[in-house]
């Protein structure tokens, strides 16, 4: 999950929320169903058609990546720049909007790998004629070397899951001193085989993630790889001046016919960052110059809505797909007052989520959530919810419930929030005012939000904290935040509920251990109500990736296993002559 | 003259130390932990001292102290065997979050910082100046209360007003200008000064209505010594009364001024960098702190006292050149 990009993307506000209500008003009695919330195009379309080959792509941002070193590229938007563009994964997600793209299809392998043993052995074969930039060849072994390079305590932050699944990985910190990992084998140069813990069904869709792409030994730079990954996708850098500028063209060795995801249709992909948020909106509404072939990275301010919103030709270019990721209220239950499950389900019912997506941006921005696991890991539609009653809450449901804890006069509670979020705390105050509970609310700078509330010493009763799965499956989810071993005493961060049960752990390694796919992701839907049982957190909302493109951009759609970021593998331009540059 | 040098250049190297220990310490006792920054979402315990190793940062903090000073002047070699990240003279600490030495990235974005400061700084002392002994000349009249109305007015306007309406009105509704997006000056000399005007005008304007009021006050003073008086009964020419007796002699405590403003501005001007997306040495520091990036943040803080400090100097020398008294 980007847990940094959600520190950065301040909430969006009220003022949004009342542009919204303007703009969608006169659609009011045109009924086409739940897309007349949508803000911009419809999920499952695409902005601009098909694109023409060549010329500049130009992207605003407003940031620098995190990593782009693949064994430490574990931002999700991140993640799709590097794995779309600069290298390539055993198996990749489809390039469709909707949920086509959730499907996995063979990118580096000829298939989505075989497995034996009852999962625990996964054995991937690589297609013939794969080259890197330089024109070399990429072998099986320069994944196993990429995979172990995550195990280097110098390359830390990415994807762990090798971490988890591989066997015999305890204590191993990667190939720098010599040392190699036993259980991933590479009889050819287009063979690999990894052996796992346990068996771990959904495994072809693990080797989506960045740490399966290829390194080959002897371009190792340590740290400093980050600043030039070599490339075995359709792009290599050209240049990279951090925090400022990234220049892509072309990698003249890629084929396209060992593609089939990658479409490449930019000639260059230039990438502007350390811009201003609303001045990067404003560039792209204009569309001016070299700006028509201009997307931006980061979500659009909420300030820069109501001047899309109202204008069909701006708002035809807005594309605001679902995020993937849930939005939770987590309870402290690891000391008074929510140790009391009783309480916990009060909560429930006491918090009006209704009030959460006004003070989030709308209807047309945020979903309410009714489960933990997000609508795209429950087979596309959301769950029912465990808790029922209106969306404004049950006041009289939770005043019972807090009087069965003995705690029918209220209590005093306090709550941390990162600025941006203020608004939603305050929509909080007052729906639990409601029955008698009082809110303290602290907040603190974005920058430092994850090290107050992961301090767990220190922790506030209640934060609003988010999680997104790495690719559709449960197993990305559950276990990372609501897995009592997981929690850490400082820099705690998933389970920032600090949910300790014996039983629910029981089951997520049972559930984890299941070979067919399709049960487990059953289990893992149980295995969400009976947690919602317990209730460590308050489900709150769903929300939607708001992003604009200049009107020569063609192909653009916000992919769902990104969360809502553009698909980079078939972005491109209506017109390259128009580009600049 | 060479005693007084040296007596302030050890003065210069005692106040950076201090500064260097103070900043230090600061960050050692912050609860945040950029090892924990770089382990990432999941970091075990385990995997997290491993960082922590790697890092340096589980030595004591009077030896992680001794080592960055040292790093400074002979440069030093971050972790060992295989792992291990050279960073050379003058080693200012190591940006892990963007794999370079925190030096680099400073003489990366100077360039860019100094583009901004010069720049806004020869607008401000036209405008300030030109304004000043405009309305020192002409005091009491009609000219001298307007200009220093609107030099009230300009400087009690905060920079990210000014900039913000510049953006509105030049940018987005003519269109007379550009988004500043920042090209370097030897790559193209006229786009380097179209993309930099506005954040040059927004600056400029800020501090030269202070430069106005401050130059107006100070002409004022020196016009009314008996020496312009014995200078004008001379029968001198106005106008090398005013230029070459008044001028020199009023611009000294406005130079005293000018040095510390430009040595503020050289490390960094973080709002007008921000506000106008441009990639210097203020929006390295503003990054570096939403990361966590403590490297830098030291980095940018020393080169600030440096430049500071060093600035104060160049003024002092200035001050015993002009006047032998100072050098004792």
């Amino acid at each position: 999950m980007s847990r940094r990009s959600r520190a950065l993307s301040v909430s969006l506000s009220t003022s949004l929320a009342l542009a919204l209500l303007g703009a969608c008003s006169p659609q009011g009695g045109d009924d086409r169903g739940p897309d007349v919330r949508q803000p911009g195009v419809a999920t499952g379309t695409v902005i601009g058609g098909t694109p023409k080959r060549g010329g500049t792509l130009t992207v605003l941002s407003n940031q620098d990546f995190a990593h782009l070193d693949p064994a430490r590229n574990w931002v999700m938007p991140t993640m799709d720049f590097g794995t779309r563009l600069i290298y390539r994964t055993l198996t990749t997600f489809r390039a469709a909007p909707g949920k086509r793209g959730s499907e996995i299809v063979p990118d580096l392998a000829t298939d989505l790998g075989r497995s034996s043993d009852g999962g625990r052995t996964w054995t991937f074969t690589l297609k013939s004629g794969l080259r890197y930039e330089d024109g070399t060849p990429i072998r099986a072994r320069d994944i196993k070397y990429n995979v172990e390079r995550s195990f280097a305590p110098d390359l830390a932050g990415g994807p762990d899951y090798a971490q988890r699944y591989l066997a015999g990985a305890e204590g191993y910190t990667g190939p720098l001193d010599g040392k190699h990992l036993d259980s991933i084998r590479t009889p050819d140069d287009r063979t690999i085989v990894f052996s796992l813990r346990g068996p771990v069904a959904e495994f072809s869709s693990t080797v989506t993630l960045p740490t399966f792409s290829p390194v080959p030994a002897s371009r190792e730079k340590g740290v400093q790889y980050d600043l030039r990954p070599f490339s075995s996708g359709p792009y290599r850098i050209e240049s990279y001046a951090r925090g400022k500028k990234l220049v892509l063209g072309r990698n003249p060795h890629w084929d396209a016919a060992t593609d089939p995801v990658r479409k490449a249709y930019p000639d260059r992909i230039v990438v502007i960052q350390g811009l201003k948020g609303g001045q990067i909106d404003d560039r792209i509404i204009e569309s001016a110059g070299a700006d028509a072939s201009a997307v931006e990275w980061s979500d659009l301010q909420p300030s820069s809505v109501a001047k899309v919103l109202p204008k069909p030709g701006i708002r035809q270019r807005l594309s605001a797909e679902r995020t993937g990721c849930t939005d939770m209220l987590a309870l402290n239950t690891s000391r008074a007052p929510f140790d009391d499950p009783k309480l916990r389900r009060a909560m429930q019912y006491a918090v009006d989520k209704q009030a959460q997506v006004t003070a989030n941006g709308g209807p047309a921005l945020n979903d309410i959530a009714t489960a933990y696991l997000p609508p795209s890991l429950t087979g596309g539609r959301a769950a029912d919810p465990v808790h029922t009653g209106p969306a404004t809450g049950d006041v009289k449901k939770a005043e019972k419930l807090l009087a069965e804890a003995g705690r029918g006069d209220g209590f005093d509670t306090t709550i941390t929030v990162s600025t941006g979020d203020k608004t939603r705390a305050e929509a909080l105050q007052q729906s639990l005012a409601r029955v008698g509970i009082r809110l303290r609310i602290e907040t603190v700078d974005p920058s430092v939000y994850y090290d107050t509330i992961g301090d767990t010493a220190n922790a506030p009763d209640m934060a609003i904290s988010g999680w997104c799965p790495d690719y559709p499956s449960a197993a990305t989810f559950l276990p990372f935040v609501f897995d009592g071993r997981t929690i850490k005493a400082k820099g705690n961060q998933g389970n920032v509920s600090q949910f300790r049960d014996k039983a629910v752990e029981r089951r997520m390694d049972e559930i984890a251990a299941m070979p067919d796919a399709t049960a487990a992701a059953k289990a893992w839907n149980a295995l969400d109500r009976e947690i919602q049982r317990k209730s460590p957190a308050v489900p709150l909302l769903w929300e939607r990736k708001p992003l604009l493109v200049g009107d020569n951009i063609a192909g653009a759609f916000g992919h769902p296993s990104w969360t809502g970021q553009f698909d980079f593998a078939v972005i491109g331009l209506k017109d390259p002559s128009r580009s600049q540059g | 003259m060479i005693a007084y040098l040296i007596r302030r250049i050890l003065g210069v190297a005692g106040v950076l130390l201090a500064i260097c220990a103070v900043t230090f310490t600061i960050f050692y006792l912050l609860p945040a932990d950029p090892a924990a920054a770089a382990c990432g979402k999941t970091c075990s315990p385990e995997r997290l001292a491993e960082v922590r190793h790697f890092m340096g940062l589980d030595q004591p903090v009077w030896r992680q102290f001794g080592d960055y000073l040292v790093g400074i002047f002979a440069g030093r070699e971050l972790g060992s065997g295989p792992h291990a990240i050279q960073c050379g003279f003058p080693c200012l600490g190591y940006s892990y979050e963007n794999a370079l030495p925190v030096w680099d990235l400073l003489m990366d974005r100077l360039p860019v910082s100094v583009s901004l400061a010069f720049g806004a700084a020869c607008l401000w002392l036209v405008l300030g100046l030109g304004a000043g002994v405009t309305a020192a000349l002409r005091k009491g009249g009609l000219l001298d209360r307007t200009l220093m109305v609107g030099a009230v007015a300009t400087a009690s306007l905060p920079v990210y007003f000014t900039a913000v309406m510049l953006l509105y009105g030049l940018v987005r509704l003519t269109g007379l200008l550009p988004y500043p997006a920042y090209v370097a000056l030897t790559d193209d000399p006229f786009a380097w000064a179209a993309n930099l005007l506005l954040p040059w005008v927004a600056l400029a304007l800020l501090y030269a209505a202070m430069y106005a009021r401050q130059s107006r006050s100070s002409m004022i003073e020196t016009m009314e010594q008996p020496y312009i008086r014995t200078a004008r009964a001379k029968g001198l020419p106005a106008r090398t009364v005013v230029v070459k007796h008044g001028l020199r002699s009023a611009m000294t405590p406005v130079l005293t001024l000018f040095g510390m403003d430009l040595g503020a501005l050289l490390a960094g001007a973080v709002i007008t960098e921000s506000i106008f997306g441009i990639p210097g040495v203020g929006r390295l520091f503003y990054d570096a702190l939403q990361r966590s990036d403590q490297p830098v943040v030291l980095g940018v803080t020393l080169l600030a006292a440096f430049f500071i400090v060093a600035a104060n100097v160049v003024i002092d020398l200035l001050y015993a050149v002009v006047d032998p008294r100072v050098r004792n």
